[in-house]
């Protein structure tokens, strides 16, 4: 069986994207663009099945 | 040497310590599945905690939250001559403003804490400028905007009214950057 680092690298991308999401909606609230708040708060929530897909199909390989 | 076969023939000796305890298959919690275990968790609690900020956005949106900015009367008119300014605290007890006449009609106002440390601006007369003391910042009455010292953003200004020979504070403008 060889070791395959794929599923852990997919998923530090997708943690860093949601440090990113929850940096940019935190200052987003504090300037006041709500708009652009809540597409960046719907993305962050996006990310969690996207993770929970990316564990599935590492665990299925 | 029989009380040994007793135990079965699986302990081999007195088990005085506890290293014989492991069990190979689960001695390694922490393994790679359970890694991304963690990680796919970490990724829901980030999700879960951007919910309030999408929550209070929101709000904001919907236009519940312009009503904590009450009209509140800062001076009478008379009160007040030409270059003279007054302090206030708007909206909050604890967060003081500038009132400046600047011309006979010209009215402005700024909240005075200093966008560098929040030291308290006050306004100058003889400079025709508001002046930060703590690091010389220095800001221009007609705009808020920053002329020198450290600050860089501009003070929040107050949207101001006459009304009856009195001026009211009705709104804080939105920052802009």
């Amino acid at each position: 069986m060889k070791r395959s680092y794929r599923g852990v690298i997919l998923l530090s991308v997708v943690l860093f994207l949601n440090i990113v999401c929850t940096q940019y909606v935190v200052n987003h609230y504090f300037h006041e663009k709500y708009e652009l708040v809540l597409v960046f708060a719907l993305l962050n929530v996006l990310l969690f099945p996207l993770a929970l897909w990316i564990y599935k199909k590492e665990v299925r390989r | 040497m029989d009380n040994e076969a007793g135990k079965n023939n699986k302990v081999p000796f007195e088990e005085d310590n506890y290293t014989h305890n492991i069990h190979k298959n689960n001695e390694r919690q922490l393994d790679r599945r359970g890694f991304l275990k963690t990680m796919v968790g970490a990724a829901g609690v980030f999700a879960v905690s951007t919910l309030p900020w999408g929550g209070l956005a929101a709000k904001e949106l919907m236009g519940f939250g312009q009503s904590s900015h009450p009209k509140k009367k800062i001076a009478d008119v008379q009160a007040l001559k030409v270059g003279e300014a007054v302090e206030f605290h708007y909206p909050g007890d604890h967060e003081s403003a500038l009132l400046i006449r600047l011309g006979d009609n010209k009215y402005k106002a700024y909240q005075n804490a200093c966008t560098h440390l929040k030291c308290p601006v006050f306004w100058s007369r003889e400079e025709d400028q508001l002046v930060c003391p703590c690091h010389h910042g220095f800001f221009d009455p007609q705009s808020g905007k920053p002329t020198a010292g450290p600050p860089r953003r501009a003070l929040p200004e107050v949207v101001v009214e006459i009304e009856g020979g009195a001026i009211y504070a009705t709104g804080v403008k939105r920052y802009e950057t």
